[in-house]
């Protein structure tokens, strides 16, 4: 049979590059996989690995993408038209932070890639504002599915892809792993995240965060209890593990992550080829 | 993975060590469900030398839970290792499993 393996990156924020390491491990071993899922924070490494970016770049480009600055500037009318809708005519979606810089730092690797350009079939999560369900974006701009996916709620306002206006995957699907066993996989390597609190609530964006990271773990808890359950082949949890806390915008600790990511793989690797062979000689 | 099988008072003791996983899952799966059927449906798993589960794992351990529970017994963990730990708690494991930091107080639990 041949036997496809799946990575799952879920959401997580600066986390999420412990991803690398994973990936670097998996290199190193000649694993290779047939599909790349991400949601939220995961997004954005799912489709630096797809597009084929080797890791050095990835590295360099996560500096870029996670900067204090993508949060800095306030979204002021959308933050007006929450507290007087009539007089500044409020539409339905809200962010209170301003995504001018964000768009500017997606634009480098993700701008006008589509996920045919992707080496590796990519799969991206979001969630639709309109009804609650889980999107799953495997066509037309890798942008504007990243995008979306990280779209977290009061933050950013959402994005409108295919006429469907999108947020934060990890309102409904944190960690995919059930866009996987959907697609065929018999191997799942899962990395997910608690989605950290902010060391202090200081302002109206951190407590957004800080609400948003609440329901995020449960629901994370509650799909992947259901999804392990539900899977007939195997899921193999890949959690790393960090001794310090890692915030929302610890991008000092960038390599520490990516070291964690790859030691927590490096450990699970011996049993992954032990698997791959028996599925093989099936 | 090995597993081995004691007699604690009215306590069934499986001890685990190693990994489980889906290629050892349905061995340790079997050793309760042998044990159950025994009548054995106290049962205490000692995971003090498990250092990692996947899925097929958690799908071993609840099946024993419920075939436990179905038979006015129990399915106990003690002494469960960090990694082991985080993989239960993520999948909610932690709310309906009970957890004990070692084989006596899991024994115990059971009034033994």
């Amino acid at each position: 049979m041949t036997r496809r393996v799946a990575l799952v990156i879920g959401a997580g924020s600066v986390k999420c590059a412990a991803a690398l390491g994973l990936w670097r491990a998996l290199n190193r071993h000649g694993i290779e996989l047939s599909m790349v899922v991400g949601c939220s924070g995961g997004s954005l490494y799912a489709a630096l690995m797809a597009l084929g970016y080797d890791l050095e770049t990835c590295e360099r480009m996560t500096r870029q993408l996670w900067t204090r600055e993508v949060t800095s500037e306030r979204n002021t009318r959308g933050i007006l038209a929450a507290i007087f809708p009539r007089l500044f005519r409020f539409d339905g979606k809200f962010g209170m932070v301003h995504d001018r810089a964000m768009g500017k730092a997606l634009a480098g690797p993700y701008g006008g890639r589509t996920f045919a350009d992707a080496t590796i079939p990519l799969h991206v999560v979001a969630t639709d504002l309109e009804n609650g369900q889980r999107v799953v974006l495997s066509e037309g701009s890798i942008f504007d599915a990243v995008r979306a996916s990280i779209a977290i709620p009061y933050v950013w306002r959402p994005w409108q892809v295919n006429g469907r206006w999108l947020m934060d995957g990890c309102m409904s699907d944190p960690l995919p792993v059930d866009v996987a066993m959907r697609e065929g996989a018999d191997v799942i390597l899962a990395m997910g995240f608690e989605s950290p609190y902010p060391r202090k609530v200081k302002s109206a964006t951190r407590y957004a965060f800080q609400v948003n990271s609440i329901y995020t773990n449960n629901l994370l808890r509650a799909n992947f209890a259901f999804h392990n359950l539900a899977h007939h082949a195997e899921i193999i949890p890949i959690l790393p593990e960090f001794d310090r806390q890692i915030g929302l915008f610890s991008t000092d600790q960038i390599p520490y992550v990516i070291e964690e990511g790859e030691r927590a793989t490096e450990a699970q690797i011996p049993y992954l080829k032990r698997l791959l062979a028996e599925l093989d000689a099936r | 993975m090995e597993s081995s099988v004691e007699q604690v008072g009215n306590v069934t003791l499986v001890r685990v060590s190693g990994s489980v996983d889906g290629l050892t899952a349905d061995s340790l799966q079997t050793t309760f469900r042998e044990q159950v059927d025994a009548g054995a449906v106290r049962l205490v798993g000692d995971l003090g030398g498990v250092e990692y589960t996947s899925s097929a794992g958690l799908r071993a351990l609840l099946a024993t839970l419920k075939l436990a529970r179905q038979r006015g017994g129990d399915l106990r963990l003690a002494a469960v290792q960090p990694a082991v730990f985080r993989v239960l708690e993520l999948s909610g494991f932690t709310t309906i499993l009970k957890l004990f930091p070692d084989v006596d107080a899991a024994v115990k639990s059971f009034g033994a």
